[in-house]
């Protein structure tokens, strides 16, 4: 009788220390969710240009980065790689986009008007629009830099880490994007 | 922006994104109005530039609720992975005991009945065994005697007869 109760209460136990376990982590990466979920945002915004394409990027990348939370645990983990996996999404879906776009035109011209949904004015909205376009027409590795350099709290470390290359090369191509940038927007 | 100012073209361009223009530049502006022009186009795109590129990025927001969202979708795929995972090993587990059972079975009636070739060899000594009810018909006087032919230079008579039946 006594060696079944504490049979009981070790399973108990081992069910109580798993749920407590469990909760704790659900809290953790709760708290790492808020302290990057703007950033994240903002990464998949600035190459898709669409908040509800952004928002299931940012959602599906806080999702593969809750699979390996055990070893994300540090906050600068963490927030290296969610950067990167949001930032990757967010060119896949790009990709996909244009796949169909190339498909169907008339989705094309649909999706030109959705990708401004975040500028104010009409006259942000078209400006706004005209420096996604132009952004677009970058050679590619000045684009990429630009698209995260203009994202809240990337330091140049951080654009340099998503892409893989110095802090030093990031400035660099920044500058150029900038100037290409700035003739282009006569 | 006269033909002859395109050499400054891209100076221009550096002083605007730097905001001051190099020493020579700064020179020829003073003489020449419609470099100086340019810079002050270029600075004011600049600005509105700068203004505007974050808006790419940062010209919308996320739901107040993306956070609580998020986390409830994390857990609720972590419950069905170990869902996934327990009812795969029920699954490996239930096929591990159907084959093992297979397995016995198969050893058992092995053991009981006789081995394939056992059976083979024994229905095949019964067939030349067999004598058709017939046989008796086919019987003539003295084949006893037939049956027990001399050899050569022996007698029938030195042939032993089974006295045993009279």
């Amino acid at each position: 009788m006594g060696s079944s109760g504490s049979g009981v209460t070790g399973a108990c136990v081992e069910a109580l220390i798993a749920r407590v376990e469990a909760e704790e982590r659900g809290a953790a990466f709760g708290a790492r969710v808020a302290e990057n979920q703007r950033r994240v945002f903002q990464i998949a915004y600035g190459v898709l240009g669409n908040a509800a394409d952004a928002e299931e990027v940012a959602q599906e990348a806080f999702l593969r980065a809750y699979q390996k939370f055990a070893s994300l645990r540090e906050a600068e983990k963490f927030r290296a790689w969610v950067n990167r996996i949001a930032f990757r999404l967010a060119l896949n879906r790009q990709r996909g986009h244009r796949r169909r776009l190339a498909r169907d035109t008339v989705w094309h011209v649909a999706g030109t008007s959705d990708a401004v949904d975040g500028a104010r004015s009409a006259e942000e909205r078209v400006l706004v629009q005209r420096l996604r376009s132009e952004i677009e027409s970058l050679p590619e590795k000045f684009r990429r830099v630009l698209q995260l350099s203009i994202v809240e709290e990337m330091g140049a470390a951080d654009v340099g880490a998503v892409l893989g290359i110095p802090a030093g090369t990031v400035r660099s191509r920044l500058h150029t994007a900038r100037k290409l940038l700035l003739e282009a927007m006569k | 922006m006269t033909k002859a100012c395109v050499k400054w073209k891209e100076q221009l361009l550096e002083a605007a994104l730097t905001g001051t223009a190099a020493g020579d530049l700064e020179e020829h502006m003073k003489t020449c109005a419609a470099c100086a022009a340019e810079f002050e186009v270029l600075q004011a795109r600049r600005e509105r530039m700068d203004t505007m590129l974050p808006l790419v990025a940062r010209g919308a927001e996320l739901p107040g609720e993306f956070r609580a969202r998020v986390v409830a979708a994390a857990e609720a795929e972590s419950e069905r992975k170990r869902a996934r995972s327990v009812g795969r090993w029920v699954l490996v587990g239930a096929t591990a005991v159907v084959t093992a059972a297979l397995v016995m079975g198969l050893l058992l009636h092995w053991r009981a009945a006789p081995t394939t070739l056992e059976a083979e060899l024994s229905a095949a000594e019964r067939l030349a065994e067999w004598r058709a009810p017939s046989d008796v018909l086919l019987q003539i006087p003295g084949q006893e005697i037939l049956q027990t032919t001399p050899r050569l230079g022996e007698s029938y008579m030195k042939v032993p007869i089974n006295t045993e039946e009279e």
